[in-house]
């Protein structure tokens, strides 16, 4: 693929001091890592803030991308960690001790106060019902349903960029459709 | 795969929807990522297997669910929000760059936590000894002036000023005796007199800097200013009750 034998040679341009190599990684990645970031944080700002650390991140790094796994790759583990690290400091501020793991994870999914999930199970704001469960997803399911949903990449790049076996992939991605069907039924969606 | 493969666990409960143990399969069917024989082998299955049939139907709503958010997400993700990240991407390459440069002294701070204790004593000891020639030096180069000052004060003390004096004087009375007293003469005399009296104490410079002292010795006959010079030196030969101090009028004049 172009894209990512390209990506290589921009790390390498990069490492030698080009500036405008890393600034060109950054314009090919940032919408996908946005994309991830927004699946696994489900707030715009959080979204922007996680991918500008990802990108950040990658650079100081940068040295120690060695070329074993695709650039693309990289990056999304990258993005994944930060946007982890993101969701652990605001469930450590918005801990609670009396809510299931479940709705602390919807809580910190920047769930709208004026939107409860009674109303999104109305069916008027679907993706809203959607971006409650996703967010009540666990971690490890909820970064693979969105690197499969949002950036649609396969099994075999969401394998190298977590560094999970395929089957694990699979049946990841498979659990948490399940959990998000059940939740989208409670919410009476998609069930229909 | 030569044909349909059969459930290998039957069909279980679990939250009231059966499950079927060929879920990998069902989710690599769902994303078109099995292969041409799996996905026509899960094909088969499902036609078969009601749990995997109802699975599938159920994933797909939700997989259009998820896309449909996804869609109103990331339409909002506007290019000029792309060149605002892009820029800040770009400024932490300054940012980089500016930690390297900090990564000199950071090598330094590691080279001496790192190094033995005697290379450390060894480096105060150093930058101790370092530091105290350079505050001896500053001192001796601002202590310089003072000594030159010092040395020009020796060559006037009391008495060697009285001796120039005396030898200026002298001088001065040579001077006199060889030219006539004209008052241009005792004008010069007078005023050429500031460059060698610098080296007089101050009360004697007064009185021969005085506007009315220098009136009064214009016009002094030469008795006059041998007396007077004498005056002036402290000689103790003469006697100052015979010197006219005061003059009621002007010889010459």
């Amino acid at each position: 693929m172009e894209t990512a034998t390209s990506d290589e040679q921009m790390v390498e341009r990069a490492l030698t001091g080009d500036p405008e190599a890393f600034g060109e990684i950054v314009r090919r990645w940032e919408r996908r890592i946005f994309a991830l970031a927004f699946g696994m944080l489900g707030r715009e700002e959080d979204a922007r803030d996680a991918t500008q650390e990802t990108f950040l991140a990658a650079f100081r790094n940068l040295r120690g991308f060695r070329g074993e796994a695709k650039v693309s790759s990289w990056l999304h583990r990258i993005a994944v960690n930060q946007c982890i690290t993101r969701q652990r400091r605001a469930k450590v501020r918005n801990e609670t001790g009396l809510e299931d793991e479940a709705e602390k994870n919807a809580a910190v999914f920047a769930l709208p106060s004026e939107i409860s999930p009674a109303r999104a199970a109305e069916g008027k704001q679907r993706s809203v019902a959607v971006r409650i469960a996703v967010g009540a997803l666990p971690p490890d399911l909820r970064q693979v349903v969105v690197m499969k949903e949002f950036e649609e990449l396969t099994f075999q790049e969401i394998s190298e960029a977590l560094q999970l076996p395929l089957s694990t992939v699979k049946s990841r991605l498979y659990t948490a459709l399940r959990q998000l069907q059940m939740r989208l039924e409670k919410f009476g969606e998609p069930a229909r | 795969m030569s044909g349909p493969r059969q459930c290998e666990v039957d069909m279980t409960k679990n939250n009231e929807r059966p499950i079927c143990h060929r879920a990998e399969d069902l989710v690599a069917y769902l994303y078109n990522e099995a292969s041409e024989t799996d996905a026509q082998d899960f094909a088969d299955h499902a036609e078969q297997c009601d749990a995997c049939r109802s699975e599938l139907a159920v994933f797909r709503q939700v997989h259009e669910s998820i896309l449909v958010w996804r869609n109103e997400a990331l339409g909002t993700f506007s290019p000029v929000s792309e060149a605002a990240d892009l820029a800040r991407a770009t400024s932490s390459v300054k940012l980089v760059e500016h930690e390297r440069k900090l990564s000199a002294l950071q090598a330094l701070r590691e080279f001496f936590s790192v190094s033995p204790l005697w290379l450390r004593g060894a480096t105060a000891f150093a930058a101790l000894l370092l530091c105290t020639l350079a505050l001896v030096i500053i001192s001796r180069s601002s202590g310089l002036p003072a000594q030159v000052s010092n040395n020009d004060e020796k060559v006037y003390t009391k008495t060697q000023f009285e001796a120039a004096v005396n030898q200026a004087v002298s001088e001065k009375l040579k001077e006199s005796r060889v030219t006539p007293p004209a008052s241009n003469v005792a004008d010069n005399d007078v005023e050429a007199k500031p460059s060698k009296q610098q080296n007089m104490s101050r009360p004697e410079l007064a009185r021969n800097y005085s506007p009315q002292r220098s009136q009064r010795l214009r016009g002094f006959t030469r008795a006059e200013r041998e007396q007077l010079a004498a005056d002036l030196l402290l000689i103790p030969s003469r006697d100052e009750a015979d010197l006219p101090l005061v003059f009621s009028e002007e010889p010459n004049q």
